[in-house]
């Protein structure tokens, strides 16, 4: 442990988290508008980021409004993944029998191909924010069960002993020593699915969201294709991935959070 | 698996292209006769991308691969079946196919965006596109089918921007269209567009009784299956894109008069379809691929004040930016 204080850590994680990609980020960028202009590219087949940065200005109600309802489907899937893939993680330790009966089925679901089952679902759950979430919760719950589990395994063996000698119970040996060993292993899982999670939703809504109204960045990547607006394309493929990255992000802080709570005496 | 052989075709077809047409150019009569002659070698080799599935609505192409219509002409046609999202203008515009069949409104939009490409030959002189709705519903207007229920459309799509700005929707759930009709077999409230001559046929045989509004009856009908090329071939080898279009007429007129032969193909290339149904498609379309305009012109041929219709209506819904010239846009070979 050491004597910094925790919030300057966190800061700190934070920031040497997102200074590398957006300095790749300006780089990319500056390169791609340089070869777009040079080689005068067909707009219609790779914009210049200059328009994309136009498109998302003028644009900015409809795209908003996607943001929003491609959030909420990237969102509630991401909280069942937590939720069910973190207790059947918890599940698979405590009990082999349970592991090899379910995990095989949990691996089928990192396997399934989304883009397949994605029209199953909108015949099962109907159109909407329910198909788009079991959409994110299929492709992203499979990091989170396998890094819950990994680990839960991961216990230093005579720190295990030594909660035996003293006649632990189960409950304490769980809560004191396995969750809190367990809990770096299982935040990247988190951050893993983060990402995951806008990627099965944007899928999901290319064959589950509404179309109008409250049109999801899946929709509006549909219509600015078939429009050839590669400039839209590109801005609602970039806000999916600044979407992704403030998930990541607050799984980030919160994971900082939680290891200093951890970590922090008594 | 394809991209090489792509390649090396494109390379192969330039220099048969570049071949033929001098034989067309040097020769005139006698090159029909010379590439005989010479065979296969001497032919242009071009490929076709189709914005769908091998269907009816394609079937034009296929009797005249089959019947012989490009080869008498000195053209290897090579058909490559598409699907839903398939890039074809982008595929011509970049010089990956030669020709390709697009929507009129989707060729309009496309050279607004900056790609240089022309409209030959228009297989569709109605567009085919429709709603379909269960019949039980009773609608009797296609604007009711905005009041309730479930409608699964391609937004962004020209002729869903039409509609949504000349009828009210208000009640209607608007889902994406997978190209398929499970959802419309498995829901009396769910309606989608389709195309007049495939998905009411395909519900009908599941045991559905659909009833279609064509929309082109609303006010909105753009040439649909329009072949396109880049000018940039039209400029190069105007012998060629002018026999392509002459053996795609002839290829349209046989499949029109005897479908039967091209069907038995179409089945084995999409066996989704049986023959039946590719009967009674091939018998729906006839119609809105022979009208006065066509049966005076010719089949594909295309009218300026169409065009311009089709542009005044774009840039009305905003898909265009300002108003274009419609005389580059389609050249009657």
């Amino acid at each position: 442990m050491t004597e910094r204080s925790p919030r300057r850590a966190a800061t700190r994680e934070l920031l040497s988290a997102a200074l590398p990609p957006a300095l790749t980020f300006v780089i990319v960028i500056a390169l791609w508008e340089s070869v777009v202009r040079v080689f005068s590219v067909p707009r219609f087949l790779v914009p210049p980021p200059s328009d994309v940065l136009t498109a998302i200005w003028t644009e900015r109600a409809p795209l908003s409004g996607a943001l929003l309802t491609t959030a909420q489907g990237a969102v509630l899937g991401f909280l069942l993944s937590a939720s069910l893939g973190t207790t059947a993680g918890l599940a698979f330790s405590l009990s082999r029998w349970l592991e090899r009966g379910l995990y095989p089925y949990a691996l089928f679901l990192q396997t399934v191909p989304i883009v397949a089952v994605a029209p199953l679902l909108v015949l099962w759950f109907g159109p909407g924010l329910r198909a788009v979430a079991v959409s994110a919760f299929i492709v992203s719950v499979f990091p989170i069960i396998a890094n819950t589990l990994a680990g839960l395994r991961s216990v230093d063996p005579r720190l295990s002993d030594l909660f035996r000698l003293y006649g632990a119970k189960l409950g304490d040996t769980v809560l004191k020593l396995r969750l809190p060993t367990a809990i770096p292993s299982m935040m990247t899982g988190l951050k893993v699915a983060s990402g995951l999670s806008v990627i099965g939703a944007i899928v999901g809504e290319f064959v589950a969201g509404f179309s109008e109204g409250n049109a999801g960045l899946g929709i509006t990547v549909l219509a600015a294709y078939r429009q050839l607006r590669t400039d839209l394309l590109f801005a609602a493929v970039l806000l999916a991935s600044l979407l992704g990255l403030s998930l990541f992000a607050l799984v980030n802080v919160l994971s900082a959070l939680l290891l200093r709570r951890l970590r922090a005496p008594g | 698996m394809v991209k090489g052989g792509v390649l090396i075709g494109r390379r192969l077809s330039t220099l048969l292209i570049g071949l033929s047409v001098c034989f067309v150019a040097g020769c005139g009569k006698k090159s029909e006769a010379a590439s005989n002659d010479a065979g296969a070698a001497a032919r242009a080799q071009v490929k076709l991308a189709l914005d769908w599935v091998p269907e009816p609505e394609f079937g034009g192409f296929y009797a005249g691969r089959e019947g012989g219509a490009y080869e008498r002409r000195g053209i290897r046609i090579e058909i490559q079946g598409g699907g839903a999202g398939v890039p074809v203008l982008q595929m011509v515009a970049t010089g990956r196919a030669d020709f390709g069949t697009v929507g009129a409104d989707e060729l309009l939009t496309a050279r607004a965006r900056g790609a240089d490409l022309v409209a030959l030959f228009a297989v569709f002189q109605t567009s085919p596109q429709g709603i379909m709705v269960h019949a039980a519903r009773k609608l009797e207007k296609l604007e009711d089918a905005f009041h309730s229920g479930t409608l699964a459309l391609e937004t962004g799509k020209a002729y869903a921007a039409y509609l949504k700005k000349k009828f009210p929707w208000d009640g209607v759930e608007v889902v994406p269209y997978d190209g398929g009709v499970a959802h419309f077999l498995t829901d009396p409230s769910f309606g989608q567009q389709c195309y007049v001559t495939s998905e009411p046929l395909a519900a009908r045989k599941k045991g559905a009784d659909p009833k279609v509004f064509l929309i082109a009856d609303s006010g909105f009908n753009p040439y649909a299956t329009v072949v396109v090329t880049r000018r940039e071939l039209l400029q190069k080898q105007p012998e060629l894109a002018k026999q392509f279009v002459l053996a795609t007429r002839e290829g349209w007129r046989a499949y029109l008069d005897h479908p039967e032969v091209t069907n038995a193909l179409l089945a084995k290339l999409n066996p989704a379809l049986d023959v039946a149904t590719l009967g009674a498609a091939a018998e729906a379309q006839k119609p809105l691929i022979e009208n006065a305009d066509s049966k005076q012109f010719g089949l594909g041929s295309m009218q300026q004040s169409r065009w311009q219709t089709l542009a005044d209506q774009l840039l009305d819904l905003k898909f265009l930016d300002k108003p274009v010239s419609v005389a580059d846009s389609f050249q009657q070979l």
